[in-house]
C-alpha cells in the first residue's frame, strides 16, 4: 500500500517535470516547430500516437529526427502516466498553457495533422471530467493577458464541440463516474453536481457566433442522446452490475445523468429533453407491454433492466422543479403522441412509482399542482388521477378504482372545496374551471354513496358549486355545473340521472366541454410551445417600440417574461448547487412520516375514537350579576334570552340594594318599563314575564324611591308610553306604597339576663343550671357502668324540639332557629310610607288634567284615571294617622273636587277598579 | 354503539392567585410549569399533583404571560416572559428555581404575544413514545428519595438520568427565541445565551406583497420560530398578525418572507407546528382553526382544513408530539381535541369555567394540561400513547 502510494507520488512528480519542461520549452520557443516537438515529447508518453511519420511530413527537417526519435513507452507505464497526467495538478497547468499561449500565439501555424495529434489529442484522448472543467472556465475569459482572447475563445469552442458532442464526451464522462475506482470515485463524488452544471452551462456561456451545435437546443439534444444511448447500452452489463455489486459507481453515473437532465431542466430546455427521452420510453414500454401481456405486469417491469434504468433516472434527479418540468413535459407529449390509457399509466407507474411514496414533493406535485393548478389535456388527467389518486393500473379505457380510496376521498374534498368556490367561478380561467370540473367529474364518477357519505361536506359543497355555476351566464360554466350535477345523481342513485340540461343527455359525458385543447398541434408544430408563447407575446410586443429595437425588445422581453416563470419558484438560480445530502434526506423522513400517518390511520378505528361530542352552551351564559348588566341585557330587545334572564335576576340584585343602586335606578326603571314581555316571552309565559317586571319595579321604588319615583312620574304622563304602561306604572305604585307601608324593620331585641346566676340551694353546684328553654326536663345523672373509679359524673335532660325542626335520625341541627325565638327576639317598626309619600303622589296630582299628544285622562283614557285615583287612595291610606296624610290631604280633595270630575264618578272608579 | 362520555381531567393543579397564562411541561421530567398573571411561576409534580416551588418571577402588576421550556435550550432551564418587558432563563436547581434568573432579556416588549423556542424536527419523532421518560414510577421513586433526604447524589443521579433519556435531542449551539418585537408589528429573534437581539423580521419591506402595509397588518399576534430540516439549519419563523394573515420568514432573507397567507378574519392569536416541521395548526380571534402544511422547498404554506366553530376565539393550540392529535384552548372555557390527521373532532373538554388560555402536552404525549383563567390548571389524559 504504502509502496503504491510513494510510486504514485514519484511518479506524479515525474509527470509534473516533464510538463513543467515542455511550458519552458513552449515558452522559449522561437519557431513552430520546437512547440510543436515539445508537445510531442510530451504527448508520446501519454497517448498511443503512431502516426509519427505522418506528422513528420509537415515539419522542419531538424526536428523531424527528433520526433521520429522520440520512443514511445510501453503501454503499461504509458497508462500510468496518463492516470497520474489527468488526475493529478499537472494537466492544468498543461492545459492552461495550451488554452491561452499556444492558441493564442503558435496553433495558427500548425499544420492540421499536427495540431490534431499533438494538441487536440490532449483535450480528445484526456479524461473528459477534467477536460471539460479547464475548457469552459475559458469561455468566460476576458481579453487580458494580451492573448487573442477571439482566436482563445474559438478555439476552446471547436475543442468543445470536438470532445463533447463529436466525441461523445458526455457519454465518457458517464462512464468515468462508473469505472473510476474507489480512491478516485470519493474524489469525484461532490464534483458530480458541479460537472453537470458544468456541462449544462456551455450554451449559455457560449459566445453569440460561437458554432450552431452549441446553441442549447441542439447541444442539450445532442448530450440528451447520448446519456440515453448509455442508458439503452448499458442495459445488459451495467445494471447487473448495479443490482448485485458495486452500487455506488452506478449510482454516480445516474446521478450524473440525472443531475445533467435537471440542469438542462433548470436552463428552459425540459421540452428538448423529453422530445428525446416521451418516444423511447413509450417505445420501450410498447415493447414490454407488447410482448409479454399475460403475466402480471408490474413483475415485468421489475425484472427488465431497461426499466430499472427510467426508475433510478427518475430518482436521481433531486430538484423538485427538474421533476416537475419532466413530468409536466411527457404528459404533454404523451398525449400528442396519443399514448393510451395503459401506456401511459405504465410509463407514469414506470417513472415515478417509488418518488410518489417517498417524496412528499412528488405527490403533491400530481395530486395538487397537476390537478388543480396546471391544466393538461383532458386525457392527462384521466392519466394523473388513474396513477396518484386511485393508484391502481387501468382497464381497457376506464379509470378503475383500487382498494385505497383514501386518497380519492381526499382528493375530492380538495378539488371540490375549490371548485365550489365562487371566487373561482369567477376569476379562474375557462381552461381551469374546465379542468378542475373535469377532475372532479372524473374523481366523482369513482365514489359510491357510501362513500360520498362518509365525507364530511362533500354534497354540501357540490350543491353549492352547482348552485353558483348554474347562475352563470357563460354556457359553458353551466354546462360543467349540469355535469358535474349529472355525475353525482348517478353515484347518489343510478336508476334516477338528473339532466340539467338538455344537451347531455347521453351516458358518456364530454369532460373537454368541446373545448380542443390547443396544445395538440402546436407540439407537433414545434418542439417548444413555451417558448413560443412567449416570443409570440414579445413580437406582440415589439410593434410598439422603434423599429430598430424590435429585435432587443423582443430578446429582453422574451427573458423577463422567463425570470419571471422561473422566480415562481424558489429555486431562480439555475447555477445554484443544490446540496445533494439536503435532497437525500428528504425520502427519509417522509418514510417516517408516512408510516406515522398510517399507523395512524390504522389506529384510528380504535384509539382515536371520539368522545360524546355534544356541546351545550348553558354554562357560558353571561350570569348576570351587575345591575349595569341587566340594564344592558334588557336594552337588547333581540336577544330574548337575555332579556328573561334579566328579568330573572332583576328583583333580587335590586332588593339586595347594592351601592350603585341609586345611580342605575333611573336608567333600570325606564328600561323596565319600556321592555315588552309579550313579545320576548315564549306563549303562555307572558304572564310570569309581567310579573317579574312588576315585582322588579316595585323591588326598586322600595328600595330606592326618589330615583326611582322621578323617572316614574315622569313616564306616567310621558307620550312615549302606552295605557297599558300607564296602568302597569300606577299598579306598581300601588304595591310599592303598600309594601313600604308594612315594612318590617327588623332589630334584635335586647335582652336582658341577670349576669350573675345564684345557685339554687336544692341542687349541689356541680349539677348543670337549670337555665334553658322552657319545657327542658331535670337533670339526671347518668349511670355508668364497668369503671368503678369514676370522677366524673355525666348528666343528661331532654329538650323539647324547636317548633320548625324536622327530626332527621338522631343528629340534632343546633342550627336552625325556629321562628318563633326570631319571633322572640326581633321586633316590628311599621310604615315607612309618609316618608314618601308626597313624592309618590304629588307629580301624579300634577298633570293629570292636561290633555297631551296621547295623554287624555278625562275623556279617552278614564281607565287610567280610575287606576290613578286609586293609587292616590291607597297611598291616603297607607300614609292615614302620620302627619303627613294631614298635608296631602288638601290637594287629593281639591283633586276630586276639581270640575272635571265629580265626587261621584271618581268613587264610582273608585269602587269599580277596587272590585277589579 | 352509544358514544363514551367526556372524560374528567385526571387531576386539577390549585393554588395561583390570578388567571394562569401558560403552561409548559417539562422535556424529561415529571414537572409541570406555570405562570400566572400576578407574575409567579409555579412548578408542579405531574405524579404527585403538589406544587413542588413558588417563585414571583414577574412583578405581579405586569405579570407572566409565557413560560417555556425546550430541550433545546437545556433540560433545567426555564424561560418565563412577563409584560414588563424582559424574558428570563431559570435554571433548575433541586426542586426549586435559582434565586436569579441566569439570563434576562430586556426585550422592551408589553404586547400578548407568547414567544417561541425554536421547534426543531426530531429524527425520532413518531417513536417519541415510551422513548422518554419511560418509566414513571422510576421517577417518582427518584422524587420520593431526593424530597426526603435532599441528598445530592440522588438528585445528580435523577437529572443524569434524565438527561441521557433525552441526550440525542440536545444540540450544541446557539438558543434562539422568536418574540414580537418592541415595535409590535416586527418579529425578534434573540439568542437565549448572550441576550443580543439577532435579527428583525419586518414586514414594511415585505416584497411578496407590495399591497399590504404594514399598519395594515397590524400587530404581531402569535409566533413560532423552527428549524426545518430543508433549511440547511437556518431559523424559519411563522408569524401571525392582527389582520388574520400569517408570513413565513426565512431569516437567512429577513427583509422578504418566505410566502404570506391569510387563513383567519380576525387577529391569528396561536400557531402550532408539529414535530416534523412540515405542518401546523393556528388559531384565531376568529371562529375558525386551521390546519396547513408547510412546503419547504416550495416555500408554500397550504391550508388543509379548515375547522369551523361555534364560538369564536381560540388563545392557545397544541399539536400532541407524536403528531396524533391537537389540542386546542377555547375563550369558550372548552379545549377541544381534534385528530390531527383527518381533523375531525375527538372531544369537548368541559372543565374550565373561564377563558383557557393555553393548552400544552408532555414530551412522552401522555398528559395535557389546560391553563385557564379560573386560576386553575388541568391536567388531562386523552388517547394514551400505546407504549
Amino acid at each position: 500500500m504504502e509502496d503504491a502510494s510513494k510510486r504514485r507520488r514519484e511518479l506524479e512528480a515525474a509527470v509534473l517535470d516533464k510538463v513543467g519542461e515542455v511550458i519552458s520549452a513552449v515558452r522559449s520557443a522561437k519557431r513552430v516547430d520546437q512547440v510543436i516537438c515539445a508537445l510531442h515529447s510530451l504527448a508520446v508518453l501519454l497517448f498511443p500516437l503512431d502516426y509519427s511519420s505522418l506528422l513528420s511530413g509537415s515539419i522542419d527537417q531538424r526536428y523531424r529526427d527528433q520526433v521520429l526519435s522520440a520512443k514511445a513507452p510501453p503501454e503499461e507505464e504509458r497508462w500510468e502516466w496518463w492516470q497520474a497526467f489527468y488526475r493529478g495538478a499537472a494537466y492544468p497547468t498543461l492545459a492552461r498553457v495550451l488554452l491561452f499561449d499556444v492558441a493564442s500565439n503558435w496553433l495558427a501555424c500548425f499544420p492540421i495533422s499536427a495540431r490534431v495529434h499533438v494538441y487536440d489529442v490532449f483535450f480528445v484522448s484526456g479524461l473528459s471530467s477534467e477536460v471539460v472543467q479547464t475548457l469552459v472556465p475559458c469561455l468566460q475569459k476576458n481579453a487580458s493577458d494580451g492573448h487573442d482572447i477571439n482566436y482563445v475563445l474559438s478555439n476552446t469552442e471547436r475543442l468543445l464541440v470536438h470532445c463533447l458532442l463529436e466525441n461523445d464526451g458526455v457519454l465518457q464522462m458517464a462512464r468515468e463516474f462508473c469505472q473510476s475506482e474507489d480512491s478516485i470515485s470519493e474524489r469525484t463524488k461532490p464534483s458530480v453536481a458541479t460537472l453537470a452544471q458544468i456541462v449544462a452551462s456551455i450554451p449559455d456561456k457560449a459566445r453569440l457566433r460561437a458554432p450552431v451545435s452549441l446553441s442549447s437546443h441542439l447541444f442539450f439534444k445532442q448530450i440528451t442522446i447520448q446519456l440515453l444511448s448509455l442508458a439503452e447500452k448499458r442495459d445488459e452489463k451495467v445494471l447487473d452490475k448495479v443490482d448485485f455489486s458495486n452500487k455506488s459507481d452506478m449510482d454516480d453515473a445516474l446521478q450524473f445523468v440525472g443531475e445533467t437532465f435537471s440542469r438542462i431542466c433548470r436552463r428552459g430546455s425540459a421540452d428538448v429533453l423529453l422530445s428525446e427521452i416521451a418516444p423511447r420510453i413509450l417505445r420501450h414500454v410498447q415493447s414490454l407491454l407488447s410482448s409479454d401481456f399475460d403475466s402480471a405486469v408490474i413483475d415485468v417491469f421489475e425484472a427488465d433492466p431497461g426499466s430499472q434504468f427510467w426508475l433510478k433516472m427518475i430518482e436521481a434527479i433531486k430538484d423538485v422543479y427538474a421533476v416537475e418540468r419532466i413530468s409536466e413535459q411527457l404528459l404533454h407529449h404523451l398525449a400528442t403522441e396519443h399514448a393510451s390509457d395503459v401506456e401511459a399509466y405504465w410509463i407514469l407507474w414506470l417513472l415515478f412509482h417509488r418518488t410518489i411514496r417517498h417524496q412528499t414533493s412528488v405527490r403533491s406535485m400530481f395530486v395538487d399542482k397537476f390537478v388543480l393548478w396546471k391544466t393538461f389535456p383532458i386525457c392527462c388527467l384521466r392519466w394523473i388521477l388513474q396513477f396518484a389518486v386511485l393508484e391502481c393500473p387501468p382497464d381497457a379505457n376506464s379509470l378503475t378504482k383500487g382498494h385505497s380510496i383514501r386518497g380519492l376521498v381526499d382528493t375530492l374534498q380538495r378539488l371540490i372545496a375549490v371548485w365550489s368556490k365562487k371566487e373561482f367561478v369567477q376569476s379562474a380561467s375557462m381552461e381551469q374551471q374546465t379542468y378542475v370540473s373535469a377532475a372532479v367529474g372524473l374523481s366523482l364518477e369513482k365514489m359510491s354513496k357510501e362513500e360520498l357519505d362518509g365525507t364530511n361536506d362533500v354534497m354540501h359543497l357540490i350543491l353549492q358549486g352547482v348552485s353558483c355555476r348554474l347562475e352563470s351566464p357563460n354556457h359553458l360554466v353551466r354546462k360543467m355545473a349540469s355535469s358535474v350535477a349529472l355525475v353525482f345523481s348517478k353515484v347518489i342513485d343510478p336508476k334516477n340521472p338528473l339532466y340539467l340540461d338538455d344537451s347531455c343527455s347521453g351516458d358518456i359525458i364530454d369532460w373537454e366541454f368541446g373545448l380542443a385543447t390547443p396544445d395538440k398541434g402546436n407540439l407537433d408544430a414545434s418542439d417548444c410551445p413555451e417558448k413560443d408563447v412567449l416570443k409570440s407575446k414579445a413580437s406582440i410586443l415589439a410593434p410598439e417600440s422603434d423599429f430598430n429595437h424590435t429585435a432587443n425588445r423582443g430578446i429582453s422581453n422574451n427573458v423577463k417574461s422567463k425570470t419571471k416563470k422561473l422566480s415562481e419558484f424558489k429555486f431562480v438560480d439555475p447555477d445554484e448547487i443544490i446540496d445533494p445530502v439536503t435532497l437525500n434526506h428528504e425520502p427519509v423522513s417522509d418514510i417516517d412520516d408516512d408510516n406515522a400517518s398510517e399507523n395512524s390511520e390504522s389506529s384510528s378505528d380504535s384509539s382515536l375514537q371520539p368522545y360524546d361530542l355534544l356541546d351545550d352552551d348553558t354554562d357560558l351564559k353571561r350570569k348576570l350579576s351587575q345591575l349595569v348588566d341587566v340594564v344592558g341585557a334588557l336594552r337588547k330587545s333581540d336577544d330574548a334570552d337575555g332579556v328573561e334572564r334579566a328579568l330573572d335576576v332583576a328583583e333580587n340584585l335590586v332588593r339586595a340594594s347594592p351601592d350603585e343602586l341609586r345611580h342605575v335606578a333611573s336608567d333600570l326603571v325606564r328600561t323596565l318599563v319600556q321592555v315588552r314581555c309579550s313579545d320576548l316571552a315564549v306563549e303562555g309565559e307572558e304572564e310570569s314575564a309581567e310579573d317579574k317586571r312588576q315585582r322588579a319595579l316595585v323591588a326598586l321604588l322600595v328600595t330606592c324611591p326618589f330615583e326611582s319615583l322621578d323617572t316614574l312620574n315622569k313616564l306616567l304622563y310621558s307620550p312615549n308610553v302606552d295605557i297599558s304602561q300607564r296602568i302597569m306604572i300606577l299598579d306598581v305604585m300601588t304595591d310599592a306604597a303598600q309594601e313600604l307601608a308594612n315594612a318590617k324593620t327588623v332589630k334584635p331585641k335586647h335582652r336582658t339576663g341577670p349576669l350573675i346566676t345564684s345557685i339554687s340551694e336544692s341542687q349541689p353546684w356541680f349539677l348543670p343550671g337549670s337555665s334553658g328553654p322552657p319545657g327542658a326536663t331535670s337533670w339526671k345523672e347518668i349511670s355508668e357502668t364497668g369503671t368503678l373509679l369514676n370522677w366524673s359524673s355525666r348528666y343528661e335532660r331532654e329538650l323539647p324540639s324547636k317548633s320548625g325542626q324536622i327530626k332527621r335520625g338522631k343528629t340534632r341541627r343546633w342550627s336552625l332557629r325556629s321562628s318563633s325565638v326570631q319571633e322572640n327576639q326581633m321586633e316590628w317598626s311599621h310604615n315607612k310610607f309618609p316618608v314618601y309619600a308626597a313624592a309618590f303622589m304629588l307629580p301624579a296630582m300634577q298633570g293629570f288634567d292636561k290633555k297631551r299628544h296621547g295623554v287624555d285622562l278625562l275623556d279617552r283614557d278614564f281607565v287610567v284615571l280610575g287606576k290613578l285615583i286609586y293609587m292616590l287612595g291607597v297611598c291616603m291610606k297607607c300614609a292615614a294617622m302620620h302627619p303627613e296624610a294631614s298635608a296631602l290631604a288638601p290637594p287629593l280633595l281639591d283633586l276630586l273636587r276639581s270640575r272635571y270630575l265629580n265626587l261621584r264618578t271618581s268613587v264610582q272608579c273608585l269602587n269599580d277598579t277596587m272590585q277589579t | 354503539m352509544s358514544k363514551r362520555p367526556t372524560p374528567d381531567p385526571v387531576a386539577v393543579l390549585r393554588g395561583h392567585r390570578a388567571s394562569v397564562m401558560d403552561a409548559s411541561f417539562h422535556p424529561s421530567r415529571p414537572l409541570l410549569f406555570t405562570g400566572s398573571a400576578d407574575g409567579e411561576l409555579r412548578i408542579w409534580d405531574t405524579v404527585q399533583h403538589r406544587t413542588v416551588s413558588s417563585a414571583c418571577v414577574h412583578s405581579a402588576a405586569h405579570g407572566i404571560i409565557c413560560v417555556a421550556s425546550s430541550p433545546l435550550i437545556g433540560a433545567n432551564k426555564v424561560i418565563s416572559q412577563g409584560r414588563d418587558g424582559t424574558v428570563k432563563c431559570w435554571d433548575i436547581e433541586d426542586g426549586g428555581l435559582s434565586r436569579n434568573p441566569s439570563v434576562t432579556i430586556k426585550t422592551n416588549t408589553y404586547h400578548f404575544c407568547k414567544l417561541s423556542l425554536v421547534k426543531k424536527p426530531s429524527a425520532h419523532a413518531p417513536q417519541a413514545e415510551g422513548h422518554c421518560y419511560h418509566d414513571e414510577t422510576e421517577f417518582r421513586g427518584a422524587f420520593d428519595l431526593e424530597s426526603l433526604d435532599g441528598s445530592k447524589e440522588k438528585a445528580e443521579r435523577g437529572l443524569t438520568e434524565s438527561s441521557n433519556v433525552v441526550g440525542d435531542a440536545h444540540a450544541e449551539g446557539p438558543n434562539y427565541v422568536a418574540i414580537a418585537g418592541e415595535q409590535s408589528h416586527e418579529v425578534e429573534v434573540w439568542d437565549l445565551n448572550s441576550a443580543e437581539r439577532l435579527v428583525q423580521l419586518s414586514q414594511s419591506s415585505a416584497g411578496g406583497s407590495p399591497n399590504i402595509s404594514t399598519s395594515e397588518r397590524g400587530m404581531c399576534m402569535a409566533v413560532q420560530a423552527f428549524l426545518p430540516a430543508e433549511s440547511q439549519g437556518s431559523l424559519n419563523v411563522l408569524a401571525g398578525y392582527e389582520d388574520g394573515s400569517m408570513l413565513w420568514w426565512d431569516i437567512r432573507h429577513p427583509g422578504v418572507p418566505v410566502t404570506s397567507i391569510k387563513f383567519h378574519s380576525e387577529p391569528v392569536l396561536s400557531i402550532s407546528i408539529d414535530e416534523s416541521c412540515r405542518g401546523g395548526i393556528s388559531g384565531a380571534a376568529d371562529d375558525k382553526i386551521v390546519m396547513y402544511s408547510l412546503d419547504h422547498s416550495l416555500g408554500s404554506c397550504v391550508g388543509k382544513k379548515e375547522i369551523s366553530l361555534e364560538r369564536p376565539g381560540i388563545s392557545g393550540t397544541s399539536i400532541r408530539p407524536d403528531g396524533k392529535i391537537v389540542a386546542t384552548a377555547g375563550w369558550d372555557h372548552r379545549v377541544r381535541i381534534y385528530n390531527y390527521h383527518k381533523g375531525n373532532a375527538l372531544a369537548i373538554l368541559k372543565y374550565h369555567h373561564a377563558t383557557c388560555n393555553s393548552v400544552s402536552h408532555s414530551s412522552d404525549s401522555k398528559l395535557m394540561a389546560s391553563a385557564s383563567e379560573d386560576r386553575t390548571v388541568a391536567l388531562w389524559e386523552l388517547y394514551p400513547p400505546k407504549s
